[in-house]
Formats: C-alpha cells, sequence, structure tokens
C-alpha cells in the first residue's frame, strides 16, 4: 500500500500546476543542499583536528559529547521553522479497504524522508570512523552512532508531533517552549551544566553499552505518541473543519467602519492576515524581525559602522512590509474576480495597499523604539529607514507585486514555502536593502555620517509628499497587468 | 419583447478570444436590450464562462468589444457600479462569516444599513436559517450553501445588469424552485437585465425571454421565448447527438 500512496505523491507533486515553475528553485535548493553537505563532511572529518587545537589536553570524544546537548536543541528550533509536515490527502483513501493503521503509519513515517534527518550523519560518521573506532573500539563506535541516529529521528517525531499540535492544542507546544527556555536559562547563568551533563550522558554509551536502549526508547515513545494523535483524528470532517471556534471580531473597529470602503477594506486584510495560517505564520515571526537589532546593537564594531545598522534598519522596520507588498495582490488571489468585478476603483484599491503597508511598517517602527537604550543614532536610522520604507521602497514593493500571478494557498504555512513566489519577488528585495545604504556612503566618506542618514529620510519624505503621483505610476502598472494576473490567479 | 423599452443595455461587437491559436469563442454581434433576461446554454466548453468573463472585464478580448451602456468595458469602470455577478466560488472570500461578506458587500456597493436589513428580510426564506447567525466562516459551509451566499450578495444591491453562471448548479429543489420565483419577479417589477447560463434546459426555460445556444463559441441558435422554447431546446441537443451518430 506504501508503494501506491509514494507514486500517488510523487503523481501529484510533478503534475501540479507550479511544478515547472518549481524546478529552477529547487535545482537552486538541491545545489545548496550539496553544499552544506561537502561543508558538514569536511566538518566531521576535522572536528577532532579543531577540538584537539582548542583544547588539547583531553578527550575530544568527551568534547564533542559535550557539544551534543546543544547541537539537539539548535536542532530542535531550527527544525520548528523550517521542516514542513507537509499534507497528505488521505480522504481519497479513507473509503478504501485500506486499514486506518497503514494509512496513520504512512503519515506518521513520511515525515523520515526531512532532509534535516540526514544532514548532521555527515558530521558523526566521519567522526566515529575516524575518532571513536580507533579510539575506543568499533562496536563503541557503532552504538555512539546509533545512539545519535535514533535521536536525530526521535528530534524528527518530536517536531512533527508538536506541529501538528500547533494546529489543534498551540498551549501544548507554548509549554514545550517554556520547559526548553528554562534549561537554556538556567545553563546561561551556570545554575546547571546542559555540557558536563551531556558529556556525562553520551559518555555512559562506553561504559554501559546498555544505555544504548534509552534512546529506542524515547524513539519508540514519540512515534507512538505521534501515532495516537493522529490515529484519533483520522475523520476527513475533524482534519478539515476546525472545532466549532466562536468566529474572532478582528477587525471590527469602530473607526475603520467609520470611513467607508476605504476602512472597510482595511478590515477586510486583516481578518485575511488573521484567519489563514500563511499570513497568521508571518505575523508570528513578527518578534524575529523586531529582536534582530538585538544581534548587532550590544557589538561596539557596529555601533561605528552605520552602513550595516541602515540594512539592520531596513531589515526590521521593514521587513514585515516586504512580506506584505511583496504579495499584496497574490494574498488576494483567492478572490480576485470579486476584486475586480465589484465597484471598487482601483485608485482606491491601491490606496488601501499603501496605508496597509505603512500601518505594518509604523507597528514595527513602533517596536523597535526601545533601541533607543543603545544611543539616539540607533533611533536615528530606525527613523530615516522607516521613512524611506514608506516613501519609496512600498512603491518598488507594489510595482513588483503586479509581476505576481501565481495563485497562493492560504492555507499551507509560510517558511521557506515558496509557492506563488515568482522571480520578481526576489528581484524586489535587492534595491530594498541596498538603496539606503548606496545613498548614505558617499555622505559617509566625506564624513558627514549624520547627513547621510538624513538624506535617506529625505528621500522617503520626498516620495510621501508625492505618493499620488507614485501611486499612480503603480496604477498603470496594475491596469496593464491586471488580466494576466486574474488568470494566473484563477488557476489552481 | 414589446412594451418594454428598446434601450440597448449591452452590446457585443466582434468579440473573439482564443487561448494558443485555438478560437474558443467568436460572437461578431449581439444586442442584449434593457430588461431582457437572457439565457446562455451550450455543452462544457462551448465558451459560456469566457463570455461571461469577458462581459466582466476578467480576460482579455482577442478582438472586438463589449459595452454596457454605451461605454466599453475594458476602458472604463462605469459598469462596475451597474452589475452585479456570480461566475464561480473565486466570487466569495471564504475566510469571512457569511454576514461579514454581505456586509463588505453592502458597503462596497454603496447601500445603507437599512438596505441591510431589508435585504437580511427579504432573503429570510431564501437562507432557511442555514446561513445566518451560525457562527461558521464561508469556507466551512456546505458548496450548496456557499453558492447561496454568492446569489444573495449577487442580487442585494439591486443592480441594473445581473450576470451568474450556472446558478441552479447544486442548489437543493426548494432553494432552485425560490431562486426562480426571485428571478420571475424581478423580471415583472424591475426591469432588471439578466444574463444566466444553465445546463438545465427546463430552469432556463422558465426564467428566460431568450436563449442564446453557443456551441463550441458559435452562436448557433437565438431563440425568443414561447410556450415551445423547451421543446426547440431539447430538439436542438438531440439533433446534435443524431448528427454525430
Amino acid at each position: 500500500m506504501f508503494k501506491w500512496f509514494i507514486n500517488h505523491e510523487w503523481k501529484r507533486a510533478t503534475r501540479s500546476n507550479v511544478w515547472h515553475k518549481k524546478v529552477a528553485t529547487n535545482i537552486l535548493m538541491g545545489f545548496l543542499i550539496f553544499m552544506m553537505m561537502l561543508y558538514l563532511l569536511a566538518l566531521g572529518l576535522f572536528v577532532d583536528v579543531i577540538i584537539r587545537g582548542l583544547y588539547p589536553d583531553q578527550d575530544p570524544v568527551g568534547i564533542l559529547n559535550g557539544f551534543l546537548v546543544y547541537y539537539f536543541l539548535i536542532d530542535l528550533i531550527a527544525r520548528f521553522y523550517l521542516q514542513q509536515v507537509s499534507a497528505f490527502t488521505i480522504e481519497s483513501y479513507l473509503h478504501l479497504p485500506v486499514k486506518r493503521s497503514t494509512i496513520t503509519h504512512y503519515v506518521v513515517l513520511r515525515t523520515i524522508t526531512s532532509i534535516f534527518n540526514y544532514l548532521p550523519l555527515f558530521v558523526f560518521i566521519p567522526f566515529a570512523v575516524k575518532v571513536i573506532a580507533p579510539d575506543y573500539s568499533v562496536v563503541d563506535a557503532w552504538l555512539w552512532l546509533l545512539t545519535l541516529i535514533f535521536l536525530v529521528f526521535t528530534n524528527n517525531f518530536i517536531i512533527s508531533y508538536l506541529k501538528r499540535q500547533l494546529g489543534s492544542n498551540p498551549k501544548v507546544v507554548g509549554l514545550f517552549a517554556i520547559f526548553l527556555a528554562i534549561f537554556i536559562f538556567l545553563d546561561y547563568f551556570d545554575v546547571i551544566s546542559l555540557s558536563s551533563f551531556s558529556t556525562f550522558a553520551f559518555g555512559l554509551i562506553f561504559t554501559h553499552q546498555i544505555t544504548v536502549i534509552i534512546p529506542v526508547v524515547a524513539i519508540i515513545g514519540v512515534y507512538i505518541l505521534n501515532y495516537n494523535f493522529l490515529r484519533n483524528r483520522l475523520y476527513s470532517e475533524e482534519i478539515n473543519i476546525r472545532k466549532h471556534k466562536k468566529i474572532d471580531s478582528i477587525g471590527n473597529i469602530r473607526y475603520l467602519r467609520s470611513i467607508g470602503l476605504t476602512g472597510e477594506l482595511i478590515a477586510l486584510e486583516m481578518k485575511l492576515m488573521w484567519r489563514n495560517k500563511r499570513p497568521r505564520t508571518i505575523i508570528y515571526m513578527l518578534p524575529l524581525f523586531v529582536l534582530y537589532g538585538f544581534f548587532f546593537y550590544p557589538q561596539e564594531i557596529y555601533q561605528e559602522t552605520f552602513g550595516f545598522l541602515i540594512f539592520v534598519g531596513v531589515f526590521m522596520t521593514g521587513g514585515m512590509m516586504l512580506n506584505y507588498a511583496n504579495y499584496a495582490f497574490g494574498w488576494e488571489s483567492s478572490y480576485f474576480d470579486t476584486i475586480l468585478t465589484n465597484n471598487i476603483s482601483i485608485d482606491r484599491y491601491l490606496k488601501v495597499k499603501f496605508l496597509n503597508s505603512i500601518i505594518i511598517s509604523a507597528i514595527c517602527y513602533i517596536l523597535t523604539i526601545p533601541y533607543l537604550f543603545f544611543g539616539w543614532e540607533i533611533l536615528l536610522i530606525n527613523t530615516v529607514t522607516f521613512l524611506y520604507n514608506i516613501g519609496l521602497l512600498v512603491f518598488v514593493l507594489l510595482y513588483m507585486a503586479t509581476y505576481n500571478k501565481k495563485r497562493m494557498d492560504l492555507s499551507k504555512g509560510s517558511v521557506f514555502n515558496y509557492q506563488g513566489i515568482g522571480a520578481s519577488n526576489w528581484l524586489a528585495m535587492i534595491p530594498a536593502f541596498l538603496l539606503p545604504v548606496i545613498v548614505y556612503l558617499p555622505f559617509s566618506f566625506a564624513g558627514y555620517k549624520i547627513a547621510g542618514l538624513m538624506a535617506i529620510g529625505v528621500l522617503g519624505l520626498i516620495g510621501l509628499i508625492f505618493y499620488k503621483s507614485l501611486l499612480k505610476i503603480v496604477k498603470n502598472q496594475f491596469l496593464k497587468r491586471r488580466y494576466i494576473m486574474a488568470e494566473g490567479f484563477r488557476e489552481r | 419583447m414589446e412594451g418594454k423599452n428598446n434601450e440597448i443595455m449591452i452590446e457585443v461587437k466582434d468579440l473573439s478570444k482564443a487561448y494558443d491559436g485555438v478560437t474558443v469563442l467568436n460572437i461578431p454581434g449581439l444586442k442584449i436590450p434593457k430588461g431582457e433576461s437572457f439565457g446562455l446554454v451550450g455543452n462544457n466548453g462551448a465558451g459560456k464562462t469566457t463570455f461571461f468573463r469577458l462581459m466582466l472585464d476578467l480576460i482579455r478580448a482577442n478582438s472586438g468589444t463589449v459595452m454596457t451602456k454605451g461605454k466599453n468595458v475594458s476602458k472604463d469602470e462605469n459598469w462596475k457600479f451597474h452589475t452585479a455577478s456570480y461566475l464561480d466560488d473565486g466570487f466569495l472570500i471564504d475566510f469571512l462569516t457569511p454576514e461579514e461578506f454581505f456586509r463588505f458587500t453592502a458597503n462596497v456597493r454603496s447601500l445603507t444599513e437599512g438596505d441591510l436589513s431589508e435585504f437580511y428580510i427579504l432573503f429570510k426564506d431564501f437562507f432557511n436559517d442555514e446561513i445566518l447567525e451560525k457562527g461558521k466562516l464561508i469556507r466551512d459551509l456546505s458548496r450548496g450553501n456557499q453558492k447561496k451566499v454568492g446569489i444573495a450578495a449577487t442580487l442585494m444591491s439591486d443592480p441594473e445588469i445581473i450576470i451568474m453562471d450556472e446558478p441552479f448548479n447544486s442548489l437543493d429543489p426548494t432553494t432552485q424552485i425560490r431562486l426562480k420565483i426571485i428571478l420571475n419577479d424581478w423580471r415583472k417589477d424591475k426591469n432588471t437585465t439578466m444574463l444566466i447560463s444553465s445546463h438545465d434546459l427546463n430552469h432556463v426555460s422558465e426564467v428566460c425571454d431568450r436563449i442564446v445556444i453557443l456551441d463550441k463559441g458559435n452562436i448557433v441558435k437565438d431563440i425568443h421565448s414561447s410556450n415551445n422554447t423547451l421543446k426547440e431546446l431539447e430538439d436542438y441537443f438531440y439533433t446534435q447527438i443524431y448528427a454525430q451518430s
């Protein structure tokens, strides 16, 4: 039966309308993964040399074991954002004489194909062969390797369980995150030492070989957890229709109602963002954008180089807006015909897109004001980049958005989801980040750093003053592209 | 029809649409007077939806024009103010509740709160307690109920022109009859111009004054309603089958 499932999934993927469009992205991804494998292989081959260089008197195996717990933690977090738990359409099989357990096992097992499960092997295998086998014994090397492989797959099943829970019971995910955070926190303040625990725990494999049982039990445990979770949810009505929830009152803001159709259209997009999975995951990413500054501001080298901080500013105040405006029309692909046939004038429609972009960017800007703590220059940089974003960048993005004619499935997650994204979207990101730095650099070389920052802000203000003319350019472009967009959006 | 004034509401000239060099629609000329209820019949692929999409400026014609009230739909946006349409579920915003969608439509069509409550009274029976106050999003409704929402939203603003693709499809029998009653009342009282396509010859002959048969993009028959319209339509499709065999 699995053979059929795999066969059908392969056909579904290759026969989908976007397959041929995705080929280029897939080749690029394939290349990146290949490069990654080479790097990891190199790391695996030479990690003992590195460790011996850093800790000359200690056993490299012990040191590496000390790092493993961090590795598995980072792996969990990375997988949470990057690993897809893609849907498998079980509805077409439920009514056939196929055992429900077979279907469930398949759905659970198919997650093991994720590349995340295989990349670490490029480090672990060379290390086991090159270091553990000669220093300890071949049996030890095998046991160590098997332990790690079991743990990698344990992570895989933990994440697929958590991601599935995210849909039905997000509290479980929250609790798990708090649990992890407490450990990391305690470790950071030296209350406990994850590292020495890790050295000890993975060292047990060599002293008490029977401990290899522990990861085996763990993997069986999480497998059963996944299995039971899915087995109880095999009724398609429970998969598709979420529990009878009270409809949120988002967008029912009195002020928006009072300003007529423009307010109605803004409220509509607020509902779009909140009630669909894909835009919602982007909202969840907001903290990532806003906290981005923390990586750079505390470090003194960056305090001197405004050029880079401008980039950080554009990204923090404009990253969310970029996500929105890039697909300004694509978001509405499922009902684009409604927009075109109702009496919504194009001018008003585009103005709403412009206003929404400003609102999103303004929210990000307000959230970054506390960075004032790191110096007033930071606030100045973020202010001018904010002005640049809403005065100039937004028009570039809206213009480019008309080249996006792929229907977007709002019910799929967003991180590394390229569905509905064309080359134009990537193209739009280049000027986004480069132009402000280019404007700033000549001033900086002449020694007028602050004037350089002001120039970026002035550029944005000029754009805001002439917003009507700039929107007009977007409108002409929109009119030219509307049939092509509408036709593309209709293609499922 | 005599008695109604002869103002031309929609005029189609030399309209053609081709995909990859294959012509899917070719209408040299067609005039639809104000107040006419115009039925479009044809097999799958005959070009019905393409024709409606061209009228709504949703696709670009290879040649020719569609004029409503004397204005070219692809050049001038005015048609949107007096045309309401429902072609497929792409006309629904599925993450809204029906109430929110009606509110949105009312706002877009510049209706007042009063108009909206009047609409709810008027369509109470049509909704049959299955649409409103259910706390469900449109995407969680059944297909038939989704269609009801789409049709009701189309009719709510009392437009001068209504364009509906397969409105009877997937409606339950009661609602089909109710819709026919509404359409026939409007035809008599409001002088609304209606364009309706259907596969069901019964329905279309009951609500339309004039029925056009499309075949592979061409108008092959243009029938003005009489008592034996249904017979005439059926005969046409019977002859088609015999001609093939």
